[in-house]
């Protein structure tokens, strides 16, 4: 199928969605059959499953919502790579809509294709783990079946498809600004990206970032005197968080450029950071998706191990409250960071996807510079040091904004507990972040990887070719 | 012994080059046993039509194309015993290129173009290449846009942004690949006077590939160069002269 050369990454990131989707709700499906037998939570038998399945489906969501923000990604770059070939087309008569149409079309496959290959493999693996579990005696042999037909399933799945067919609509904008002109212009490389400016957007996002900002405070002032502050801490978060999501395009640009200089001024680092920089919409969008993961799990980590500073706080003033609380805080971060990391697999295959598709598109770029003289060994530090430019200040920004919250999220929840400190600095986990910045720097090395080959096979010749 | 290219007064050379594509039925031969010398402080130029092999010919000479069979050297040093990091270093030191199109890297201003082939070095250009640059950059009339990104700049200036990179390093010779190719006549006709320029007051050795009467007529010395073999070998000639000889050649084949 030609038709879908090119999107191989976005079907695999519909499928990891629809499969993480499916898999999650059909295990939650287990878990509140396994509830529902038990005599003992008979009482409770009824809300835990539910409150299971709202918080599956808000991983769900988050783990959507990053994939469609690659999806849109990728989209785009493709389109910027196929720029000549539409304008071919727009040349002997076709129309921008109907370009796009067909775009969107593909996306729409995309989707579907990626739904199919979800269910699947998801519920494979739902059924594979309740396989384990039962031979290894952790749980009961019962009748799961109720468990694996969960007809929330679907939910997931019809969002995987809307949401990549609407990603790939929204990343092929692009398509119109292609003019028949270029078919036949003279290669003359388009200037750069401008950032453009949405004032509408902008406002938006600052304003709810302030907003978000200032009731994230107002909770952490309330939890000094009641947990309930913690209600108001998460309304705040949300807005606040989503307003750094919407102003992307103000926030990351600076951060890269930042970042950028910390690799020093020989040309192959100089280059590279101006090229991370060069396509800034995509940059942004590229690296805010490993952003949202490495905030989850910083915040889940900086909260648990806040709010554990502070439960040893109060344990040490009145012990028998909280005695075991320890093993259970361990264990809900090793599921959330688990269940939110998912969502940075599926930003981390966009970045690696985006790495690729970029250095396709600067062929004559490489020759140029292999004819001017860069050796094969200097082109390949510069595309190691685009990624890692990328994926360092998504950790950065992840670890500066997660820590943050986490630190907001304990201290209005239990700011007022018994024996409190009252305001406390926050915890940093140590072992999680090293986990975070190896994850990363494997990350790096993964990106450049296939980018870095391709680029150092492009001939010198290939700058001077006229077409 | 042998005798070296620079005894010949030549910056660089072929001996019996043959460049040929494809294999068996499908092949295509670029080049047929061309024996040629570039001159040391000329402007030569290499005119033929489309097909004639020329754009190879020069790919070969600086080191970017590898040849069938025959020999080349850049001054006294013969290419085909390179590698690839000796071919990459010869590009960066002893040869500049000035091509049709995207000449230049678009992330970096005008400034960071210039210095590249040092910097690619590891290195910072002595006072006495400082004050070569400046020159370049005031004679090529470039002061004033030292910070502009090459899309800022049009196309005749990005082409004297890339005859200044070229010249910056005092390569042994400057390949030009139809410098005019995407330039408006009056801006092309300024582009070849400084190249010619380079050449008469710096003694720089330039070799121009072009399909133009106009261009090559800027020439010291102009070789025609037809279905891959040398035709034809003239001294400075008006454009008249040589597209005289053009048109001859057409009707001969």
């Amino acid at each position: 199928m030609s038709r879908l050369s090119g999107h191989g990454s976005s079907i695999t990131v519909a499928t990891l969605s629809a499969a993480f989707g499916v898999a999650l709700l059909q295990v939650t499906g287990f878990l509140g059959a396994l509830v529902s037998q038990d005599p003992a939570a008979g009482r409770s038998g009824s809300t835990l499953p539910l409150m299971l399945s709202i918080l599956a489906l808000v991983f769900i969501a988050i783990s959507i919502y990053v994939g469609a923000i690659v999806t849109a990604n990728t989209f785009s770059t493709i389109v910027a790579g196929r720029a000549r070939t539409i304008a071919l087309l727009r040349l002997i008569g076709d129309s921008a809509a109907s370009q796009r149409r067909a775009i969107a079309r593909e996306g729409l496959l995309v989707g579907i294709i990626g739904a199919a290959l979800g269910v699947v493999i998801g519920t494979g693996f739902a059924i594979a783990l309740d396989r384990v579990a039962v031979a290894t005696d952790t749980i009961p042999d019962i009748d799961y079946s109720a468990g694996w037909l969960n007809p929330a399933v679907l939910i997931p799945l019809v969002a995987v498809v809307l949401t990549t067919w609407a990603a790939s609509w929204i990343g092929s904008r692009r398509v119109l600004t292609v003019t028949p002109l270029q078919a036949i212009g003279g290669a003359q490389e388009a200037g750069r990206e401008e950032l453009v400016r949405r004032p509408a957007r902008t406002v938006v996002a600052i304003v709810l970032f302030a907003l978000g900002t200032g009731i994230l405070l107002l909770g952490v002032a309330v939890g000094l005197v009641s947990p309930f502050g913690v209600l108001i801490g998460i309304f705040g978060g949300i807005l606040s968080f989503s307003g750094l999501i919407a102003g992307a395009h103000l926030v990351m640009p600076p951060a890269l450029r930042v970042v950028g200089r910390l690799f020093g001024s020989a040309p192959t680092a100089r280059l590279a950071a101006e090229n991370a920089l060069r396509y800034p919409e995509r940059s942004s969008r590229t690296t805010i998706g490993v952003v949202i993961g490495v905030t989850l799990i910083t915040m889940f980590g900086v909260a648990i191990a806040s709010f554990s500073d502070m439960i040893h706080a109060a344990q040490s003033a009145s012990p028998e409250v909280y005695a075991g609380t320890d093993t259970v805080l361990t264990a809900i971060q090793a599921v959330f960071s688990v269940l939110v990391g998912f969502s940075a697999l599926i930003a981390a295959v966009g970045l690696v996807n985006n790495l690729s598709l970029c250095v396709v598109q600067r062929t004559r770029e490489l020759g140029l510079l292999r004819a001017l003289g860069f050796s094969v060994r200097q082109l390949r530090t510069m595309i190691t040091v685009e990624s890692a430019q990328l994926t360092a200040t998504a950790v950065l920004v992840g670890l500066v904004l997660g820590a943050f919250y986490g630190w907001c999220g304990a201290q209005s929840l239990l700011g007022s507990i018994n024996g409190s400190p009252g305001i406390i600095v926050p915890d940093i986990p140590w072992v999680l972040l090293g986990v975070i910045v190896v994850a990363a720097a494997a990350l790096t090395w993964v990106a450049s990887l296939a980018p870095a080959r391709r680029a150092t096979r492009v001939a010198p010749v290939t700058a001077l070719a006229v077409d | 012994m042998e005798i070296t290219t620079t005894d010949m007064g030549l910056v660089a050379r072929v001996q019996n080059l043959t460049k040929s594509y494809g294999r068996a039925a499908g092949e295509v031969v670029a080049l047929r046993d061309v024996t040629l010398g570039i001159r040391r402080g000329e402007f030569t130029a290499i005119m033929g039509p489309s097909g004639s092999g020329k754009s190879t010919l020069m790919h070969i000479m600086a080191g970017l194309d590898s040849p069938t069979g025959g020999r080349v050297w850049l001054g006294d040093a013969e290419m085909g015993a390179m590698g690839d990091s000796q071919l990459t270093l010869l590009r960066r030191r002893r040869v500049g290129f000035v091509f049709q199109s995207f000449n230049l890297v678009p992330t970096l201003d005008v400034a960071g173009n210039i210095l590249l082939p040092f910097e690619l070095d590891g290195r910072r250009p002595t006072d006495q290449e400082q004050a070569w640059i400046a020159q370049l950059q005031q004679a090529l009339g470039l002061e004033s846009r030292l910070r502009h990104r090459p899309h800022e700049l049009s196309g005749g200036q990005q082409q004297r942004v890339a005859i200044a990179r070229a010249l910056a390093t005092r390569p042994e010779l400057v390949f030009a690949d139809e410098p005019t190719g995407n330039l408006d006549s009056r801006t092309g006709r300024e582009v070849l006077g400084l190249l010619s320029t380079a050449s008469r007051e710096y003694g720089q050795s330039i070799a121009m590939v072009t399909h133009d009467p106009v261009a090559a007529s800027y020439a010291d010395r102009i070789l025609f160069l037809a279905d891959g073999i040398v035709v034809d070998d003239r001294p400075r000639q008006s454009a008249e002269e040589i597209s005289r000889t053009m048109l001859a050649m057409e009707s001969a084949a």
